[in-house]
């Protein structure tokens, strides 16, 4: 179920973030995130969207706040300058739902599944690391300059 | 003939996302309303003129199949068609949101042509610019 749930997840994201957020999406394999991320004074938006059903779990997105700008603006048609941080927070919330809802149309048993409403933190470097962010069930995603994630927690 | 749009949804970036992509569109539109809720929506309705509601069904308070199911116990409402816009991968919403008394439904991510061809479906108008590809939209009116 973990390796069809990523792989469904994939289809997602490349499907979602293309095509409501305009962005180019290259999913790469074995980035070490914490690394990547050493210099995001910024943070990270950190959501997570809980499902249940056959099998129960959370989609998590986490995505450094100037690519969040970037994303709201595509998203809203505005300037990265207009964004204000309630609508970075609920774009970025409004992706993973979209992702995760996506995700979840392409597995066995489709129909069974509910997902939640999202939440959604700032998370620093220390949340990082508590946090598993390993291969096996999470996805990078280069964009331009920009590197986000999203993956899967099954209970 | 343009419409009065009532938009459903508890992001109000959604919303605005929504009214952005419909105008897009090219779908004739009077006047957009906005309502966070069902329990929202429904005030909205009272107070009013909408011909048409386009509604998330994963919201707090009230949730678009409860706003269905509300709209349909009132002889007022019960006539203005509804569609649903949502992530929900779940068929089962889907066929309940109809057998409530749905028009349709728009699955998100969603195109322009997707919400046009849809809505123009519903509300009967010409589509004098639909999709140029092949591909079926994941979109539909029941």
């Amino acid at each position: 179920m973990d390796q069809q749930m990523m792989t469904s997840l994939k289809q997602a994201i490349s499907s979602v973030l293309e095509t409501m957020f305009f962005l180019p999406v290259q999913i790469v394999e074995g980035n070490n995130l914490r690394e990547d991320w050493s210099q995001q004074d910024s943070g990270i938006w950190h959501v997570r969207v809980q499902f249940s059903g056959p099998v129960n779990g959370s989609f998590f997105l986490l995505v450094p706040a100037g690519l969040a700008r970037e994303i709201t603006a595509n998203f809203l048609g505005l300037d990265e300058a207009d964004v204000g941080s309630g609508q970075e927070s609920d774009t970025v919330k409004e992706a993973l739902n979209m992702i995760g809802g996506y995700a979840l149309s392409q597995v066995e048993k489709a129909d069974e599944y509910q997902i939640s409403i999202p939440e959604i933190a700032r998370a620093g470097q220390k949340d990082l690391v508590s946090m598993q962010l390993e291969p096996h069930n999470t996805i990078s995603i280069e964009t331009d300059e920009n590197i986000l994630a999203v993956g899967l927690h099954l209970d | 003939m343009a419409f009065n749009v009532l938009i459903v949804d508890d992001s109000s970036t959604m919303r605005s996302v929504i009214k952005k992509i419909i105008k897009v569109s090219g779908f004739d539109v009077g006047t957009f309303l906005e309502a966070g809720d069902g329990v929202e929506a429904l005030e909205v309705l009272q107070q009013d003129w909408v011909d048409l509601v386009l509604s998330d069904i994963n919201m707090p308070n009230m949730n678009g199949l409860e706003l269905i199911g509300k709209m349909g116990e009132d002889d007022m409402l019960k006539s203005i068609p509804v569609v649903m816009v949502t992530t929900e991968g779940s068929g089962e919403k889907i066929e309940k949101s109809k057998a409530l008394g749905a028009a349709g439904y728009i699955k998100k991510p969603f195109l322009p042509e997707d919400i046009k061809m849809t809505l123009c479906n519903i509300m009967g108008e010409e589509i004098k610019d639909g999709p140029t590809d092949d591909d079926e939209p994941e979109t539909g009116d029941f």
